[in-house]
């Protein structure tokens, strides 16, 4: 059996190779197909990463603590001590990698000319820099000093909306727990830019010992975001903190932010999709050479059949030369993948479009994402829909009448 | 010996001057308790005007002290019972309609009160130009047989106040002829006239007072004091949210 078997592989091989041109334009098929496949899903990959990073920059962080009442009212009043104890030994153990205890309450920003409607946080910066959160790109004076840092830093866009500047005073307003007015004139110390224009409207940042002592909350904060070692594999850390603060609310981002998690599904899914279009195009390509091949070869199939070989042997042989193409086409597909993609795990700068890339909460650099798993998904898709499709000639050939087939030419 | 004759002339001339004219501070307390009092009723009507349509409100207001201010509107009717309370910096509206007292949210302060330009700041925290400013006297002038200063005030660095200062000129009678907002830019912003002077009960006020944008010159909004009284018994719990809600007064 094992001899047969070996007998039929290697006619299987030599077959492939009997038509060179045939098999190598199929081959190339087979490559292009998988090497497209590989990096389109390496440059999706890349874009969801991005996508789902600059959310959690904004969220900010990958688990958020609360109060549990701060959701449905983001008001000082529900506001939580700092993390002490439990909750911060769980915090300081990885794969935590950082966190910032923030204020977070909806104020008021005005100046002699308008005032508008923020939130406004009180942050660390240092932690804040760390988590990721601290706006990248400064247009104008600096980012904060220090929790005491008495100035605030405003979005660009709020600056002109306010017209007002760098060095002029803006008055904050807000409410202190007891729902009285709490306000004061502020310097603007540092004008940022953000990806989105939406949020330098939205985001105010003042130094958090300067706001708490503004909101009259001693050393209250509102939130504590945490990050980890990646999005996708929150969810056993968070449980870990979660049990260290069983009073408040422990949540991770796929909860703050459904959208983003429903966002990374849909990509996700896309990517599949994606895979099987593809592989649509290049079906019927593998279908038809092997079809070809079966044709071509209708007479030694009845000859074979007629010195006794069995039709369960013949569609062996037919299935085997798929497989040996498709493999071989797989493994040089996935090699060149590999090597279009390294070179550019850098980035591709995008700034030509990057308008349009602002519409999806993407920046104007795309960094490819490669993982092992989107290699392997192409694999079996092909391996497994290429077998399937092959199926159709293997089957005529096997079916192949040996009398009429000896008399066909 | 000349020489500190010199010096000391001018000196003392500083010290004479400066007993003339009241510190700028001063000047400008005595102006808020002028048109407050310690306690006041008034009636004036409200005009607020715009490019394409205008509108009047007559309205009734109690004030006690700086921190306390209770106005109600009588007229037109549709607006009738409507009432703003502010007290300690806090501010609350009432409406019969809706029959429910509003707290002002801090977001609020800053917008027009009853579509007025008056923002609801302007009415709850007028009395904090005293100490949250810093006051020097610019110039003193004799104008119609009365001397009239004009101040500038410095918001301290941290006062919750935009803007940059305000120019603020009054007559010798403690009647508030001007108050020019200035953005950080020195830009006037918006002005507070006083139209006409007279004498009512005893003071002479401004009776008709007009807050004017100057980014759009076609609007406007005007108070007209019709009457008003100094020196009220105010009743206990006038400056209350149930009287607020129920008006006793």
């Amino acid at each position: 059996m094992m001899l047969l078997r070996a007998g039929i592989g290697r006619l299987a091989w030599r077959n492939l190779w009997r038509n060179r041109r045939r098999t190598l334009i199929m081959l190339l098929a087979v490559v292009v197909g998988v090497w497209a496949m590989v990096f389109m899903s390496a440059m999706m990959r890349g874009m969801v990463d991005e996508m789902v990073r600059n959310g959690l920059d904004q969220l900010p962080g990958e688990v958020q603590i609360h109060h549990r009442d701060y959701r449905d009212d983001p008001s000082v009043v529900n506001s939580i001590a700092p993390p002490a104890g439990d909750l911060l030994a769980a915090l300081q153990q990885p794969p935590v990698s950082a966190w910032s205890a923030r204020v977070r309450v909806p104020a008021m920003v005005s100046s002699a000319h308008g005032s508008r409607g923020v939130t406004l946080l009180g942050v660390d910066p240092a932690a804040e820099r760390a988590l990721g959160s601290a706006p990248r790109t400064m247009v104008a004076g600096r980012f904060l000093d220090g929790v005491d840092d008495r100035g605030v830093v405003l979005g660009q866009r709020l600056v002109e909306r306010l017209e007002t500047g760098l060095g002029k005073r803006v008055v904050i307003m807000s409410q202190d727990p007891d729902n009285n007015v709490a306000d004061r004139g502020v310097r603007v110390v540092g004008i940022y830019s953000a990806r989105l224009p939406g949020d330098e409207e939205r985001f105010v940042y003042g130094g958090r010992a300067a706001i708490q002592e503004l909101l009259g909350i001693g050393h209250q904060v509102s939130e504590v975001a945490v990050i980890g070692d990646g999005y996708r594999a929150v969810a056993p850390w968070a449980a870990r903190v979660a049990a260290a603060a069983p009073e408040l609310e422990v949540l991770s981002w796929r909860q703050l932010d459904p959208f983003l998690d429903a966002m990374l599904t849909l990509q996700d899914g896309f990517a599949l999709v994606f895979m099987v279009v593809v592989f649509q195009a290049l079906s019927f390509g593998l279908v038809n050479t092997l079809a070809m091949a079966v044709f071509e070869r209708v007479r030694e199939i009845g000859l074979m059949q007629a010195l006794g070989m069995r039709p369960g042997l013949v569609l062996q042989q037919v299935l085997l030369e798929s497989v040996f193409l498709l493999g071989l086409g797989l493994a040089l597909g996935n090699a060149l993948a590999w090597l279009s993609i390294k070179p550019l795990e850098s980035g591709i700068d995008l700034s030509s479009v990057a308008r349009g890339m602002e519409m999806f909460a993407m920046g104007s650099i795309l960094y490819p994402a490669l993982d092992w798993r989107d290699m392997l998904l192409s694999t079996v898709v092909v391996l497994g829909l290429g077998l399937l499709a092959s199926l159709i000639p293997a089957w005529r050939a096997a079916r192949l009448d040996p009398v009429r087939a000896l008399n066909s030419h | 010996m000349a020489l500190r004759l010199f010096v000391l002339i001018p000196l003392l001339l500083a010290c004479a001057a400066a007993r003339a004219a009241p510190a700028a501070e001063d000047i400008i307390r005595r102006a808020i308790d002028h048109y407050r009092g310690q306690t006041s009723y008034t009636e004036m009507t409200m005009t607020i005007h715009r490019e394409d349509w205008e509108r009047s409100m007559s309205m009734r207001a109690w004030t006690e002290g700086d921190e306390r201010t209770l106005v109600r509107v009588t007229a037109p009717r549709k607006d009738a019972g409507n009432g703003t309370l502010s007290v300690d910096g806090n501010m609350w509206t009432y409406s019969p309609r809706i029959n429910r007292v509003i707290k002002i949210p801090s977001s609020m302060m800053n917008q027009n009160w009853m579509g007025s330009d008056f923002s609801n700041k302007d009415i709850s925290k007028d009395a904090d130009i005293v100490d949250q400013y810093d006051h020097t006297l610019l110039d003193t002038r004799e104008e119609g047989g009365h001397t009239v200063y004009v101040i500038q005030s410095v918001p301290h660095e941290e006062a919750a106040v935009v803007w940059g200062r305000e120019v603020l000129t009054v007559r010798d009678d403690w009647v508030l002829l001007e108050q020019q907002f200035r953005d950080q830019d020195d830009v006037l912003v918006k002005t507070l006239r006083a139209l006409e002077i007279a004498e009512m009960s005893g003071r002479t006020v401004a009776t008709v007072m007009r807050m004017a944008s100057e980014e759009t010159p076609g609007e406007w909004t005007e108070l007209r004091t019709g009457s008003i009284e100094f020196g009220v018994e105010i009743q206990s719990g006038l400056f209350t949210l149930s009287n607020l809600r129920n008006p006793r007064q």
